[in-house]
C-alpha cells in the first residue's frame, strides 16, 4: 500500500508539472531555426540594399545593418557554445535591426514599386481562388462525413470550375462569369449540407434543450423559494412552455429565438443559464 | 499513513483542476495561412463548455469571409457576427472548429508586407511561397517547410513579422543548416523522460512481483483474452472486425496506413487528410489506445505503424 501510494505521488507530481515542462521543451526544440531565419533575413536585406542603394548605402542604414549582421554572427557563436539564452537575445536583436532597415527602405521606395495592375489583380484573384478552394474542401469534408450524395456532382463541377478559372487567369481572360457561377454553386452546396443534416441536428438540439429546460425549471423553483420577482418567474415559465411547444412542432429556429428572450428574463431573475 | 492519503488526495485535486483552468476560452489549436494577396485563413479548434447554449469568440478582425463553424458530429453551427465578435450557437457541442478568411492581419507598405497578431495561444503560420522574412518581434518555436512554404510555430502574445516577396526561393538556406548538436535542454528532457521510464519500469516490476504471487487467479483470466498474432501486419478486414466500434474517420486513417505498406509519418497523414496537427495527433493517440497502431520516432518525426498483433474488443 505504501509503495502504491508513493508511486501515485510520483506520477501525480510528474502529471502536474509535465505540461509546463513540455511547453518549455517544445519552445526550445531546435534553436538552430533561429540561425536559419536570421541568415535568411540577412541575405534578403543585403539583396534589398543592393537593389535600392547599390554602393551608396546611407550611414544610418549601414550602422543598423552592421548591428544586425554582428548579431547573426554572435547568434551562430552562441549556438555553438550552447548558450540558448544569449542566442535568443542575438536573434531578436538581429531581426529587430533588419526590421528597422526594411521599414526604412519600404517607406522611401514608392518609385521602386512597379506593380503591373493586371499582375496584381491576377494575384488577388488567385488568392481568392485559393481561399475558395480551401472553403470548398472544408464543406466537402462535412459533406463526406454526413454521406451527402447529392453534393458529389456539385463538388466535381466546383473543382472543374476552379481549374477553368485558373486557366483563364493564366491567359489573362475574364473569369468573372465562371467565378459567379462558382460562388453560387458553393452557396447551394452549403444549403444542401444544412438541409441534409437538419433533422439530425434538430434532434441533437432537442435532446440538449430537454435536459437544459429541466434544469431551468429546477432553478426557477429555487428562485421562487428565495422570493425572487414572481412576475419574471412567471414570464420565464411561459417562455419555457413556448419553447417546449415549438420543439414538439420541430420549429427549432423559433425555439432558439424564444430561448434568447428567456435568457434575458433569467438574467433579470439572477439565474445563470449554465446547466450542471 | 493518514498524511500520505491526504497528500495523494490533494495532489489529485490539483492535477484534476489544472486542465480545467486552461480547457476553455483559448484555442487549443490555431493555424494561419497567409495568401499572396495578404488575406489570411484562420483555422481554430476550441474546447467549449458543453453545458452552454452559445459561445462568444473574438475574431481577429472584422473583414471576414467564408466563415464556417463546425460542432460535434460535424454539424454546421449557426453564428451571429457583430463587428469582430462571433456568437456561436453551440447547443451542447464540446469542441468547435472555426474556419474563416480575414483581411485585417497583413498590411503592406511599398514592397514590405507586415503580419501582426496578438494571439491568445500558440499558433502556426504558413507564409506565402517565395516570401522572405526580414524581421520579426517574437521568437519562433519551430519552423518547417511545407510545399516550399515556410511554416513558423509561434508563441501566444503579440507578434509582428515583416516579409518581402523574392524572385529567388528562400528555402535553400533553411535546409543548408543542419542540427549540429543537442542542446542542454534536450538533455534535461531526455533525463526527465528517462526518469519517467525508470519509474514506470520500477512500478511494472513491483506489479509483476505482486502478480506472481497470484498466478492462479491470473491464469483463469488469461484464457479469456483473444490475442491474434501474425508475422505480418493484419489485414483491414480483420482489424475492423476486431475493432467494430472504430470511428469512420479513424477507419480511413487505418486504410491509408495499410495501403502505405503499414506505416506512415504523422505529417503525411496530416497532409493527406488536411487535418490540423492536434486533431491528427488525437486520432493517432486514439488508434494507439485501441492497440491498432504503434508510434515510433524517426528523424524527429512520429512514424505510425500498424501493429502486427491485436487484442479483440470484448
Amino acid at each position: 500500500m505504501k509503495k502504491l501510494a508513493l508511486f501515485a505521488i510520483i506520477v501525480l507530481i510528474f502529471g502536474t508539472i509535465s505540461p509546463s515542462l513540455a511547453n518549455q521543451a517544445y519552445g526550445q526544440n531546435d534553436p538552430n531555426i533561429l540561425l536559419r531565419i536570421a541568415i535568411q533575413a540577412d541575405k534578403q536585406i543585403v539583396n534589398q540594399l543592393d537593389k535600392k542603394y547599390e554602393n551608396e548605402i546611407p550611414n544610418n542604414i549601414n550602422i543598423l545593418y552592421e548591428k544586425g549582421h554582428r548579431a547573426v554572427e554572435s547568434l551562430d557563436k552562441s549556438l555553438s557554445y550552447n548558450d540558448i539564452e544569449k542566442a535568443k537575445q542575438d536573434f531578436l536583436s538581429a531581426m529587430n535591426s533588419f526590421m528597422q532597415i526594411s521599414r526604412i527602405i519600404s517607406q522611401s521606395s514608392e518609385k521602386v514599386i512597379v506593380v503591373n495592375v493586371s499582375q496584381k489583380s491576377n494575384q488577388n484573384l488567385e488568392s481568392k481562388l485559393d481561399r475558395l478552394e480551401k472553403y470548398v474542401k472544408t464543406l466537402e469534408s462535412i459533406s463526406q462525413k454526413h454521406k451527402i450524395k447529392q453534393n458529389d456532382d456539385n463538388f466535381t463541377t466546383v473543382y472543374s470550375l476552379i481549374q477553368d478559372i485558373r486557366n483563364q487567369i493564366k491567359i489573362d481572360e475574364d473569369s468573372s462569369k465562371n467565378l459567379n457561377e462558382l460562388q453560387d454553386l458553393i452557396k447551394s452546396i452549403k444549403n444542401e449540407i444544412r438541409n441534409s443534416i437538419a433533422e439530425k441536428q434538430s434532434n441533437a438540439i432537442k435532446i440538449f434543450f430537454k435536459k437544459f429546460l429541466v434544469q431551468i425549471d429546477q432553478k426557477l423553483m429555487q428562485a421562487k423559494d428565495l422570493g425572487r420577482d414572481q412576475i419574471e418567474i412567471d414570464n420565464a415559465n411561459e417562455l419555457i412552455l413556448e419553447i417546449r411547444e415549438l420543439l414538439s412542432k420541430n420549429q427549432i429556429n423559433d425555439a432558439k429565438k424564444v430561448y434568447s428572450e428567456l435568457k434575458v428574463v433569467l438574467k433579470n431573475i439572477g439565474i445563470s443559464v449554465k446547466i450542471t | 499513513m493518514v498524511k500520505v492519503h491526504l497528500l495523494v488526495a490533494s495532489m489529485i485535486i490539483v492535477a484534476s483542476l489544472l486542465p480545467i483552468q486552461s480547457s476553455f476560452s483559448s484555442p487549443r489549436d490555431l493555424d494561419l495561412i497567409i495568401y499572396p494577396d495578404g488575406s489570411t485563413h484562420v483555422s481554430a479548434e476550441i474546447d467549449v463548455d458543453p453545458f452552454l447554449t452559445d459561445y462568444e469568440v473574438n475574431l481577429f478582425g472584422s473583414t471576414i469571409d467564408n466563415l464556417v463553424v463546425i460542432g460535434d458530429n460535424g454539424f454546421l453551427l449557426d453564428v451571429d457576427i457583430l463587428y469582430d465578435t462571433a456568437l456561436i450557437q453551440t447547443f451542447g457541442s464540446s469542441e468547435i472548429t472555426i474556419e474563416y478568411d480575414i483581411h485585417d492581419l497583413v498590411s503592406k507598405q511599398g514592397r514590405l508586407w507586415t503580419f501582426s497578431l496578438d494571439s491568445p495561444s500558440d499558433f502556426t503560420l504558413l507564409l506565402p511561397k517565395n516570401s522572405a522574412i526580414v524581421g520579426m518581434t517574437n521568437l519562433p518555436l519551430n519552423m518547417e517547410i511545407i510545399n516550399e512554404q515556410n511554416q513558423l510555430t509561434l508563441s501566444s502574445g503579440s507578434t509582428e513579422i515583416d516579409y518581402f516577396f523574392s524572385a529567388n526561393s528562400i528555402s535553400n538556406p533553411i535546409e543548408e543548416i543542419k542540427n549540429e548538436e543537442d542542446n542542454s535542454l534536450n538533455t534535461i528532457i531526455a533525463g526527465i523522460v528517462g526518469g519517467i521510464i525508470a519509474i514506470a519500469l520500477v512500478s511494472i516490476i513491483i506489479i509483476v512481483r505482486k502478480r506472481q504471487k497470484n498466478v492462479e487467479v491470473i491464469d483463469k483470466t488469461i484464457d479469456e483474452i483473444v490475442t491474434i498474432q501474425k508475422n505480418d501486419t493484419l489485414d483491414l478486414e480483420t482489424i475492423f472486425k476486431l475493432k467494430p466500434d472504430l470511428r469512420e474517420d479513424d477507419k480511413e486513417l487505418v486504410k491509408f496506413i495499410f495501403d502505405n505498406n503499414g506505416e506512415s509519418l504523422e505529417s503525411e497523414l496530416r497532409k493527406n487528410f488536411l487535418q490540423p496537427r492536434t486533431t491528427m495527433w488525437r486520432a493517432v493517440k486514439r488508434l494507439e489506445r485501441e492497440g491498432i497502431i504503434e508510434i515510433e520516432k524517426k528523424d524527429l518525426q512520429n512514424l505510425v505503424k500498424l501493429r502486427k498483433n491485436m487484442e479483440e474488443d470484448n
